[in-house]
């Protein structure tokens, strides 16, 4: 197994004004590529789905956080266009509320795992994700308050970029490049005060294609 | 790096967004954005509900205004987005 490579990201906190959202990314060239979209905004739209160079991406989830007044996605595309390539975002009306938008590509990844989420809880929120070996883990919450850390695991501040959406977002948190071993990873969120979501999900390694554990051997003499 | 997007009306309800250049310096970007906060965002903020009611038109803002700037988009690179560096508030 190898860990997932990282590659280009885009973030982007600004209202749509319209019944879509479009930002140019630039995927990175290799093999077994990967790139994943997460967005936060006002529930009173809903994503009705997502491209990137005009190739539907997979909807792994979409929530609404009801307390918060705000709905939460994630879309991924496995082997996208390589290079500058718009991503778009639909709804079903025009948002003029802003959204968040996270925006990552990664090379050698096996695609997407385990993901679990967990709505408004005080704060520390603190969950886990089961994951296989080599994994990386992307967590992204949501709050009224301020958030002032994402622990990749619990213990571990990852840095994020915190957006306003009318709410406050953290998005874009991973892993350290080493990734972790298989099992069950402790993840936190913390805000200043109050409640803050916690949604997670495993973004897999490579499995290798060369047996390296063993092999035959014959003696020459 | 911070792109730099320019924001206009597109047909009579909608925005439409350019990225006109981008920035490696935060005061560039602080200026952009308190302009925007003060003009379109502003607009925005007091008429969020009654804009995704239908109640309000964005054209509104738009009647005396030809385009507003904004400094919201964070990537590493800007290979191939085909735009240039903007040291001085004064190139846009």
């Amino acid at each position: 197994m190898a860990t997932p490579t990282k590659g280009n990201v885009t973030n982007l906190n600004q209202t749509p004004g319209a019944n879509n959202k479009t930002q140019n990314h630039t995927h990175n060239t290799g093999s077994n590529g990967l790139i994943i979209a997460q967005f936060t905004m006002s529930n009173a739209r809903t994503y009705t789905g997502c491209t990137y160079g005009g190739v539907a991406m997979t909807q792994l989830y979409q929530i609404s956080r009801g307390g918060l007044s705000q709905r939460m996605a994630f879309f991924y595309l496995e082997n996208p266009p390589t290079g500058n390539n718009q991503l778009r975002v639909n709804f079903n009306g025009s948002q003029f509320n802003p959204i968040s938008m996270h925006i990552r590509s990664f090379t050698n990844s096996g695609g997407v795992g385990a993901s679990s989420r967990t709505g408004g809880q005080s704060t520390p929120n603190t969950q886990s994700l089961t994951v296989e070996d080599d994994s990386l883990i992307m967590i992204t919450s949501c709050s009224i308050n301020a958030i002032t850390s994402q622990q990749i695991p619990t213990g571990t501040n990852r840095t994020y970029t915190q957006h306003n959406t009318n709410r406050q977002v953290a998005t874009g948190a991973i892993s350290a490049d080493a990734g972790h071993s298989a099992g069950s990873i402790s993840l936190r969120s913390s805000s200043t005060f109050g409640t803050i979501t916690l949604d997670r999900t495993e973004i897999k390694g490579l499995s290798s294609s060369v047996d390296t554990s063993g092999g035959d051997f014959f003696a020459m003499f | 790096m911070i792109i730099i997007s320019k924001i206009e009306l597109e047909g009579t309800d909608n925005l439409k967004y350019t990225d006109i250049g981008y920035t490696t310096d935060i005061n560039v970007a602080n200026e952009i954005n308190e302009d925007y906060d003060s003009t379109l965002g502003k607009f925005l903020g007091e008429n969020r509900t009654k804009l995704t009611l239908g109640e309000v038109s964005i054209s509104t803002f738009f009647s005396g205004v030809d385009s507003v700037n904004e400094a919201r988009i964070e990537v590493e690179n800007v290979d191939g987005l085909g735009i240039s560096e903007i040291t001085n508030i004064n190139q846009l």
